[in-house]
C-alpha cells in the first residue's frame, strides 16, 4: 500500500512540474497536480473514479468561508482607497508622529498586530491596514520591498498574536487541550519580535527627500474628515468587538458580512460618489490568484488525503528522531503552511503535539512555539498567501524573492524563538500558569 | 434574526459569484485566468444552489 | 468568446456529477426499524419549538418498562463522522427490551452533520454493514453541522455561558455548545432541546458514544466528571475482568467547557458519560480513507507507529474492527445501567436482550439489524 500511496504522489509532483513547464500559473499548476493524483489515486480505486469529481468539488469548499472574508475585506479597503480616506490618514499620521521616529515605528507595529491578533488572521491586517501602514513606512524613507517584509513579519506575528490563534486553536481541537492560557506564552514573544523587527528592517531610512515630497504633494479630496475615515473603521472594529463582549445578545454576523457594512459605510461616507461596483469588479481582478489558491489547495488537500498522500507525508514527519526533528521544524513547519496553509496544522501538528506531549513536553507552551514558526510558511510558495498580499498592499513590483529575502534577519530570530519554545516548553510552563491566574 | 442573516450570506455570495462571473465574460486574452475564474465559481454556486 | 462558452460547458459537466452525488448523500435516508420494545418515538422539537421543521430536528426512540424506575438518554452522532456511537444506538433501538425504567435513544443527535460531507479530508460518501439480508447502507457524515443549516460562523466562538474562546469550527460542534441556549446558535439550540429534556424527563444517565483517534490520549475510555467517576470506574473494572477488554476511566477536565461530560453533570442531576473506542480512520498518518478502512480500522503506518509506541492504544494487524469498537460501546453502556441500578435500585433500568461485547465481535453489528423491507410501515422511521 505504501508503494501504490508513493506512486501518487509522485504522479502529483510531476503533474505541478509539468503544469510549471508549460508556463501555467501556480494556481492552474496544483490543479493540475490535485486533478492528476486524484486520477491516478483511482488505479488502486482510492478513491474510486466516480468520485473523483466529488473529491476535488468537495475539496473547493474547505476555504469557502475564506475566500468570502478575502473578497470582502478587499473591497472594504478598496473603497477606503479610492474614497481618498488612506491618504488622508497618512498625511494627518505623518504631520504629529513623522518627528518621532522610534514613536511613530512602535505605533505603527501595533496598528498591524491588532486587527490580525482580534481574528486571527494575519490576512485582515494586511487588508484592513496595510496599505496605509504601507504608505506611513514609505513615507518614513523605507523602500517598497522593505515595507513588504515589515508587514509580511508583522501581519504573521498578528496571526499568532492572542487572543484568536487559528493553528493553536485548530491544535487544541485536535488533542483535547483546552484554549486557554496562551496569552503571555504568545503575547510576550509576539511583542518583542514584533519590536526587534520594526527596529531592525525600519531604524535606518533609505531615502528621505524624495519621500518627503511625495505625502505633501498628496492629493485628498475635498470635504475628506476624519470622521469620514474612522465611522467604517468603527462600525467594523465595533462589530467584531460588539460580539465579543456581548456574545449571547447579538446576533452571530461572521467576519464577511462585518467587513461589508463597513465597506458600505465607507462608500456612503466618501466625499467623492462612487462606483461600488466597479470598485468591487476591479478588486476580484487583483484576488483571483490568492481566491482561486485557497479553493485549488482545499482540493489538493481532499486528494491527497483520499490517497493517503497526507498520511505517508505526516507519518514520514513523526518518524524523525527527536534531535533531528527539533532542527528540521525550522524547514518543516514553514513548508508545510507554504504548500497547505492551516491544513498543515492538522496533518503535522496534530500528531506532533501528540508526539511531545507523551515526551513530557509541556503542550500548551509548545503549541505556541510552533504557532510562531507556521506564519513564517505563509510567505513561501506555492500559496504564499500573506507574502503575496504584503506585496500587494505595499505596491512593490519587483521580484518576489528580493522581498523574502529582506525578512532574513526577523525569519531567523523567529524560527531560533519559536524551536527554543518547544525545547524548553517545560521550563517555560510558568507563563501559562500566569496567565490563566 | 440568524435566518435573516444566513439569507444576507446567500445574497452575498450571489454578489461575489457575479463579480468572478462578470470577469470571467471580460477577460479576453488569458485563458489561464479564464479557467481560475470558474474554478471560483465551483463552490460560489453549488452554496447558492444549497448543494453543499 | 467561443472558447468561454466551451469552458461554461466544461463546468457544468464538471459540476453536475458531484452535485447530483452530494445533493443525493443530503437526502438519503436510513430505514431505521423500531424494534419490540421502542414504545414511542418523539421528536427532539418537543422540548423547543424552534427546532420544528429544521434539519437539525432528530428521532427520540423511548424503550419503556412495565415498571417505572430511572430513566437513562443515549446519544450516537454526537459526531456524525464518527459511526459506531450510531450504530450502538440503532442495536439497542432494533433489539432491547426494558423490564423496568426507561431508556431513551437519540441515534443521529447531530442530525445536520449526519447529512453533511467533511470538505478536506477526502470520506466515502457511505460506508454498508453486511447483514444476514444483505447490505445495510448508512450515510458518513462530519463532526461539524452542515453550514447549510448554521452560517455564517463567528469569527470567534464564545461558549454559552463561560464565555471560553473556541475555535470557529466549533460552533457547528454539538459536543462543544452544551448546555446550549434556546435562542442561540442552531446546535446551542439542539443541546438546549437536549437538556431541556434531561431535566424534564428527569434523566438519572446519559451516554455520549463517540470514537477517536488511536494517537489521542484520551481514546480507549470513559470520560466522567466527578460524580460520575466513581461508577465509570467500576465499570472499567468490571468489564476488563469479566469481559477482557480495556476501557479506562478519564476525569472530565473542568476549565474544557461545552462537552457533554462536563456541562450535563454541572447543569442538571443527571450523571454524563462520555465513551470512546478507538477510530483508526480518523487518526492522521493513515494511507487512503476507504470505507473498508472505516469499517476494518487496518492502517499500515498505524501498524508501524505502534511498533514505535506511539499509539495509545494497543494496534496490530487486526486493526480495530467496528464489531469490535459497537460490541465495547454495547457492554461498557449496559454495565453503566447494570452498576447504577444497583446502586439506586428505586431508580434501576432493567434491559435485555442487547448483545455485549463477545457477541458483537462473533456476530457482528449488522447480524442485529432487521430488514426494512420485512418490517411493517410504521415501525420504520427514516433518519
Ligand atoms: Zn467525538
Amino acid at each position: 500500500m505504501i508503494a501504490k500511496i508513493a506512486v501518487v504522489l509522485i504522479s502529483m509532483v510531476v503533474a505541478y512540474l509539468v503544469g510549471q513547464w508549460r508556463r501555467f500559473s501556480v494556481e492552474l499548476s496544483l490543479f493540475l497536480a490535485a486533478f492528476l493524483g486524484a486520477g491516478c489515486g483511482a488505479i488502486f480505486s482510492t478513491p474510486p473514479w466516480q468520485e473523483i469529481l466529488r473529491h476535488l468539488v468537495e475539496g473547493s469548499f474547505t476555504y469557502l468561508d475564506v475566500i468570502l472574508v478575502f473578497s470582502t475585506a478587499t473591497i472594504f479597503m478598496a473603497v477606503l482607497r479610492e474614497s481618498g480616506g488612506i491618504d488622508y490618514v497618512v498625511q494627518a499620521t505623518m504631520n504629529s508622529l513623522g518627528k518621532i521616529r522610534p514613536l511613530a515605528l512602535f505605533i505603527l507595529m501595533v496598528i498591524v498586530l491588532i486587527p490580525g491578533a482580534l481574528t486571527g488572521a494575519g490576512s485582515v491586517s494586511l487588508l484592513v491596514v496595510g496599505a496605509p501602514v504601507a504608505a506611513a513606512l514609505h513615507h518614513l524613507g523605507l523602500s517598497r520591498p522593505r515595507i513588504a517584509a515589515i508587514l509580511f513579519i508583522l501581519a504573521g506575528l498578528s496571526a499568532a498574536a492572542p487572543p484568536v490563534n487559528i493553528w493553536a486553536m485548530i491544535l487544541c481541537a485536535g488533542t483535547a487541550i483546552p484554549y486557554v492560557g496562551f496569552e503571555l506564552p504568545l503575547g510576550l514573544p509576539v511583542i518583542f519580535l514584533g519590536t526587534l523587527t520594526i527596529f531592525s528592517l525600519g531604524w535606518r531610512p533609505e531615502k528621505i527627500a524624495e519621500a518627503k515630497e511625495n505625502w505633501e504633494k498628496m492629493d485628498i479630496p475635498k470635504g475628506m474628515s476624519w470622521w469620514r475615515i474612522a465611522l467604517p473603521f468603527m462600525v467594523l472594529f465595533g462589530l467584531i468587538l460588539a460580539y465579543r463582549l456581548w456574545p449571547f445578545n447579538l446576533p452571530v454576523l461572521g467576519l464577511p458580512l462585518q467587513f461589508f457594512l463597513g465597506s458600505i459605510t465607507a462608500w456612503l461616507t466618501s466625499p467623492k460618489k462612487l462606483n461600488f461596483f466597479l470598485i468591487s469588479r476591479e478588486t476580484m481582478v487583483r484576488i483571483l490568484p490568492l481566491v482561486s489558491t485557497m479553493v485549488v489547495i482545499g482540493m489538493l488537500q481532499q486528494v491527497m488525503t483520499a490517497t493517503g498522500v497526507r498520511g505517508l507525508i505526516s507519518y514520514a514527519v513523526i518518524s524523525i528522531p527527536l534531535v533531528l526533528l527539533f532542527i528540521s521544524l525550522a524547514v518543516i513547519i514553514p513548508i508545510s503552511e507554504g504548500v497547505l496553509t492551516y491544513g498543515a496544522a492538522a496533518i503535522l501538528g496534530i500528531p506532533l503535539i501528540w508526539y511531545l506531549d507523551s515526551l513530557g513536553y509541556h503542550a500548551t507552551v509548545a503549541i505556541s512555539g510552533l504557532s510562531l514558526l507556521w506564519p513564517l510558511g505563509d510567505g513561501l510558495p506555492p500559496t504564499a498567501l500573506i507574502g503575496r498580499l504584503s506585496v500587494m498592499v505595499s505596491n512593490y513590483e519587483g521580484s518576489y524573492w528580493s522581498f523574502l529575502r529582506k525578512t532574513w534577519f526577523p525569519w531567523i530570530i523567529i524560527t531560533l524563538a519559536g524551536i527554543l519554545m518547544v525545547i524548553f516548553s517545560a521550563k517555560l510552563s510558568f507563563l501559562v500558569r500566569w496567565s490563566t491566574g | 434574526m440568524a435566518k435573516f442573516i444566513m439569507i444576507t450570506y446567500y445574497l452575498l455570495t450571489a454578489f461575489i459569484a457575479t463579480l468572478f462571473f462578470w470577469n470571467f465574460w471580460q477577460e479576453k486574452k488569458k485563458i489561464d485566468r479564464q479557467i481560475l475564474y470558474l474554478l471560483v465559481l465551483i463552490p460560489l454556486l453549488l452554496r447558492l444552489l444549497r448543494i453543499k | 468568446m467561443r472558447t468561454k462558452i466551451i469552458l461554461l460547458i466544461c463546468l457544468v459537466f464538471i459540476l453536475i456529477w458531484p452535485a447530483i452525488q452530494l445533493y443525493q448523500h443530503r437526502h438519503f435516508q436510513i430505514p431505521i426499524v423500531a424494534g419490540p420494545g421502542v414504545t414511542r418515538v418523539t421528536k427532539l422539537s418537543h422540548y423547543l419549538p424552534a427546532l420544528k421543521g429544521t434539519m437539525a430536528d432528530t428521532w427520540i426512540f423511548w424503550l419503556e418498562g412495565q415498571e417505572s424506575g430511572g430513566k437513562a438518554l443515549i446519544l450516537g452522532n454526537s459526531h456524525a463522522n464518527e459511526p459506531e456511537g450510531m450504530l450502538a444506538a440503532l442495536v439497542v433501538i432494533e433489539n432491547g427490551l426494558v423490564e423496568r425504567g426507561t431508556l431513551l435513544v437519540i441515534p443521529q443527535f447531530n442530525h445536520s452533520a449526519s447529512r453533511a460531507t467533511r470538505p478536506g479530508d477526502g470520506y466515502p460518501l457511505y460506508f454498508n454493514i453486511d447483514t444476514k439480508w444483505g447490505k445495510k447502507k448508512f450515510r458518513m457524515g462530519n463532526r461539524e453541522a452542515s453550514p447549510l443549516d448554521q452560517w455564517p460562523d463567528p469569527d470567534v466562538y464564545l461558549h454559552y455561558p463561560d464565555k471560553q474562546l473556541l475555535s470557529f469550527l466549533d460552533a457547528r460542534n454539538v459536543n462543544r455548545t452544551w448546555p446550549g441556549r434556546p435562542k442561540g446558535l442552531l446546535m446551542e439550540q439542539v443541546t438546549y432541546a437536549a437538556m431541556e429534556l434531561i431535566r424534564q424527563e428527569k434523566v438519572d444517565l446519559v451516554i455520549d458514544i463517540h470514537g477517536a483517534e488511536t494517537m489521542f490520549p484520551v481514546t480507549n475510555c470513559i470520560v466522567a466528571p466527578e460524580k460520575s467517576a466513581k461508577l465509570a470506574t467500576m465499570v472499567s473494572l468490571t468489564v476488563k475482568a469479566t469481559e477482557k477488554f480495556d476501557n479506562h476511566v478519564e476525569p472530565s477536565p473542568p476549565k474544557f467547557r461545552g462537552l457533554s461530560h462536563r456541562e450535563i453533570g454541572d447543569y442538571s442531576d443527571a450523571m454524563p458519560f462520555l465513551l470512546e473506542a478507538p477510530i483508526p480512520f480518523l487518526d492522521q498518518p493513515t494511507g487512503p480513507k476507504t470505507e473498508k478502512f472505516l469499517l476494518d480500522g487496518k492502517d499500515p503506518f498505524l501498524l508501524r507507529l505502534s511498533r514505535k509506541n506511539k499509539l495509545f492504544v494497543p494496534y496490530d494487524e487486526t486493526g480495530w474492527p467496528i464489531d469490535k469498537r459497537v460490541g465495547q460501546h454495547l457492554s461498557v453502556t449496559l454495565e453503566i445501567l447494570r452498576q447504577y441500578s444497583r446502586r439506586t435500585p428505586e431508580r434501576s433500568i432493567i434491559i435485555h436482550n442487547v448483545p455485549r461485547y463477545a457477541e458483537v465481535v462473533e456476530k457482528g453489528v449488522g447480524y442485529y439489524f432487521q430488514d426494512p423491507s420485512q418490517v411493517r410501515r410504521d415501525r420504520i422511521y427514516l433518519n
